[in-house]
């Protein structure tokens, strides 16, 4: 599945243009020391908004971020994520939900 | 296949979690930095020959070693204490100037950070090293356009004033 067809199944919002690219699969994490071992193409979901975590999310090459429980990005965040062409969106629940939600869709 | 023909196809072995751990010597102001896998990083002050090291700070990280899905050649990365991304902060640093070989291509610099932060000792991350670690980061990037490019800290320019973003659990609690 592409993400701008996460985005439309699931309403989540979105933070900034970014590629649409294919999502390969989910990771679910808030440390950048541990993001730094996913495999490229996965889907991000995080409660982290620090500019780390993009600069981190950039080297694994990922489909795109959520941000659970409403967590906005700041300005700058967003600036870097548009470099990297990264898509930043975000979700209004928790994670758990969000993880729940995403098992529906079939998206694992 | 043999080791030495092998157009080798890398992956990330050995994960391992710890923490950077940046030192430095109030007599002669150099740092270094390790990584510690102790479950609480270690703060105490030391000498050693003529440096009196003390804890600067200390992050969680993680280290990981390259091995060949193909001819199981392991490179270990045990020299490497973090990545950092380059923000091109300054035009006469070494890394900057890495970021802009290929005009056509966006060059995302990431400086892979050497035990000896001072780099007094003429020794950084070996060529090894670098070489796996480039072909690793780069092999399966979806964009073309888009190329990661691993540089040795040496070419950095001002340790003391680089903006670059540690790949490490750096301030993730400042408020943002």
């Amino acid at each position: 599945m592409k993400v701008s067809e996460l985005v439309e199944r699931t309403a989540l919002k979105t933070f900034n243009e970014g590629t649409d690219k294919e999502i390969k699969g989910i990771y679910i994490s808030d440390m950048v020391s541990d993001i730094i071992g996913i495999k490229e193409g996965h889907l991000l979901i995080t409660l982290q908004t620090h500019k780390n975590l993009i600069a981190a999310a950039n080297l694994v090459d990922v489909a795109a971020i959520v941000f659970s429980r409403d967590k906005i990005p700041a300005d700058d965040v967003v600036a870097l994520a548009n470099k990297a062409g990264i898509k930043l969106l975000g979700f209004d629940g928790d994670t758990w939900s969000l993880a729940k939600k995403l098992c529906e869709l079939g998206i694992w | 296949m043999k080791k030495s023909v092998c157009n080798h196809k890398w992956t990330m072995t050995n994960l391992r979690g710890g923490y950077l751990v940046i030192e430095g010597c109030f007599h002669c102001r150099h740092r270094i930095s390790f990584f510690s896998q102790e479950p609480v990083p270690p703060i105490d002050d030391y000498q050693e020959g003529e440096h009196f090291w003390s804890h600067l700070a200390d992050y969680q990280a993680s280290q990981f070693d390259l091995r060949c899905e193909k001819c199981s050649t392991e490179v270990p990365l045990k020299e490497v204490m973090a990545l950092m991304l380059c923000v091109r902060c300054n035009p006469k640093c070494g890394a900057y100037a890495a970021g802009a070989k290929e005009p056509n291509r966006q060059t995302w610099v990431y400086v892979a950070l050497c035990s000896d932060t001072s780099h007094t000792t003429n020794k950084c991350i070996p060529s090894k090293s670098l070489k796996a670690l480039n072909e690793y980061l780069n092999n399966g990037i979806a964009d073309s356009a888009k190329k990661i490019a691993v540089v040795p800290c040496s070419l950095r320019k001002f340790v003391d004033t680089c903006q670059g973003i540690v790949l490490a659990d750096v301030g993730l609690t400042e408020l943002y």
